[in-house]
């Protein structure tokens, strides 16, 4: 049975709408205009109990609307959820005992005191037995090294050390379900790689049932082997990693690195040139033609090295996301738009 | 049940901890307590002066000081100011780090109330001592009267707790409600007592007093204190007006209380 069941889940928020100045702020006054903002439309997927699941989506996709509703924080406009046998926005205590959301801008520490104050209270809020208090206490600081910090007063911590305490309140009761809204925000990739490396762990030791939100796509390829992709309210993708890019970018990159300069072949034709810097070339091809296409470039042309690699996974993703292309090299709207259009039918 | 008295036991000691960063803010606040009381007192006590009776609303200026310093005590003990938290907790996205706990907000709000309280009152207490030598009031309490005040006061700290909590979830509809909470505050100082005894008030504006809850945050306490209230039938009356109102405050705060998380928007995180 799965321990996160979500049905036709959707969140519609309605929001005021006016041009920008004065003149449109006095008409607001007596006239207000609204509009209704499906931030989450009919999502429905599930998740088995130890699973970690990547979250993946642009700004607005709906990624923490949906873990807000799954957190109990928000009601939906419609549809139905269950997690650990609870409806979540019932929020009932036996619930959010067993659950926990990190939000990585947000902070539940006692931001005055020192680090250790704000653990001696959520053990009390909820209300851990004196043993499992001290011994999971003890575990999260050994493994997240935050014993020199714990006599620090929280706003003197920094972003680095900060989050790995808000990670530590947030597993002190020990939940079987973890809800991580971008976890590694804001920190140092030294520090990101630990705290990716400690929710690993946790998810090994506990069997905790684990989603994520990153846009950091290395959190997602390290710690997940699902994910969800989910844009405009709308699931794109659900499925294992391995198969993201099958779906949504069936490409291959063929890298080359030429022997001497060649300056009259018509790469274009074996497909699109995403590089060409001196004896450097690099080809997105569709999958299916990329082993002709490597063929007729060693019987063409004098070649140093020849590389066939799947795209990278941020490129995968901006490029599903269309205007979110940024940084993909020769991604432009026309080539992504058709990719979205095809997955989402 | 255990458990929640343990748990507010920890956060209240917690708050006190925060409070005690702060030692600067809690002797101005204290300052702040005595200067509405003190500044009225000395505006009634012209008015008295200038009678030709040297009375004022019926009292003598002894009295009158009785009347104010009481209310200076009555209105530290029963202060509430949720409805200026709750809008920044909502709009700043801090309430949602509260809903996620399986523990009500309202507890860490009333462990800072009473924490400030606490806090404060090793300022308050020889300013109030300080304020007796400069005003020399006159009380005409008995015992008897002093200890219902003090049950008075109690059930006016939580009826006005209760009440400024349930305007303070307003905030989940509007998300910034300073304006109701300066209205609340406005008729809590005119109708409520604390500007002027209720006796002084004009009829038609008596009558409106008496249909609201906010005589029994802080005039109805007072009136015991300084033993201007001795017929027992409006003791009792009184007694069971303010209980009554806090029934229901608490009944409003439960059915607000959840149409407010079901509106709940989790702005700001």
């Amino acid at each position: 049975m799965p321990q996160i069941q979500v049905d036709h889940l959707s969140k519609t928020f309605k929001v005021t709408e006016r041009e920008g100045g004065v003149r449109a702020a006095m008409r607001s006054l007596i006239r207000r205009k609204y509009k209704s903002v499906a931030a989450v439309d009919r999502v429905s997927f599930s998740v088995e109990q130890g699973e970690i699941v990547g979250f993946l989506g642009p700004n607005g996709a709906g990624k923490t609307t949906t873990l807000k509703m799954l957190s109990g924080l928000l009601h939906p406009t419609s549809g139905e959820a269950r997690v650990l046998g609870h409806i979540p926005w019932k929020r009932e205590p036996q619930y959010l005992r067993r659950i926990s959301m990190l939000m990585g801008q947000r902070s539940q520490m006692q931001w005055d005191l020192p680090v250790m104050d704000s653990f001696y209270v959520h053990g009390a809020i909820y209300d851990l037995p004196k043993d499992q208090y001290q011994s999971t206490l003890d575990e999260l600081i050994e493994l997240l090294d935050i014993k020199s910090i714990l006599k620090k007063q929280v706003r003197t911590l920094s972003l680095g050390e900060r989050m790995k305490c808000e990670i530590a309140v947030s597993l002190l009761h020990r939940p079987s379900v973890l809800f991580l809204d971008e976890p590694t925000i804001g920190v140092d990739i030294t520090m990101q790689t630990r705290i990716r490396k400690f929710i690993g762990e946790y998810n090994r030791k506990h069997g905790a049932t684990i989603i994520l939100t990153s846009h950091y796509m290395a959190d997602v390829t390290a710690l997940c082997r699902r994910i969800i992709v989910i844009d405009h309210g709308h699931i794109l993708f659900d499925g294992q990693l391995d198969d993201l890019s099958e779906k949504l970018a069936p490409f291959k990159v063929i890298k080359i690195d030429l022997d001497r300069d060649i300056s009259n072949y018509d790469f274009a034709s074996l497909g699109e040139v995403l590089l060409r810097e001196g004896r450097k070339v690099e080809i997105r091809v569709p999958k299916g033609s990329a082993p002709a296409a490597a063929e007729r470039i060693l019987s063409d042309l004098p070649i140093q090295d020849l590389t066939i690699e799947d795209p990278p996974i941020e490129h995968v993703i901006a490029k599903a996301f269309g205007g979110g292309a940024a940084g993909v090299p020769g991604a432009t709207e026309s080539t992504s738009e058709p990719v979205v259009e095809e997955v989402a039918k | 049940m255990r458990h929640l008295f343990r748990a507010f036991g920890v956060i209240l000691k917690t708050e006190i901890n925060v409070m005690l960063q702060y030692r600067g803010e809690i002797v101005l606040w204290s300052v702040w307590g005595l200067v509405n009381p003190l500044v009225l007192y000395a505006i009634f006590k012209a008015g008295a002066q200038s009678n030709a009776d040297g009375k004022m609303a019926g009292l003598t200026v002894p009295q009158i000081a009785a009347y104010y310093f009481m209310i200076m005590i009555v209105g530290h003990v029963v202060a509430a100011w949720d409805t200026h938290d709750m809008g920044f907790y909502i709009r700043t996205g801090r309430m949602s780090g509260m809903l996620l706990k399986p523990m009500l907000p309202l507890w860490k709000s009333l462990a800072g109330n009473l924490a400030y309280k606490i806090c404060t009152l090793v300022f308050v207490g020889p300013m109030w001592i300080l304020v007796v030598f400069l005003i020399h009031p006159q009380f005409d309490c008995k015992p008897w009267q002093v200890a219902l005040g003090l049950v008075a006061l109690v059930m006016a700290f939580a009826l006005n707790y209760c009440l400024t909590y349930v305007i303070a979830l307003v905030a989940f509809w509007t998300t910034k409600l300073d304006a109701v909470g300066e209205l609340y505050f406005g008729l809590s100082m005119f109708i409520g007592g604390r500007f002027y005894p209720l006796d002084a008030l004009p009829h038609w504006l008596r009558i409106f007093a008496d249909c609201l809850p906010f005589q029994y945050m802080a005039y109805f306490p007072a009136e015991l204190f300084t033993g201007h209230m001795t017929d027992p039938a409006l003791i009792v009356r009184a007694f069971v007006t303010q209980a009554a109102w806090i029934v229901g405050a608490l009944i409003s705060f439960r059915i607000f209380w959840s149409a407010a998380v079901k509106h709940y928007s989790a702005v700001s995180g």
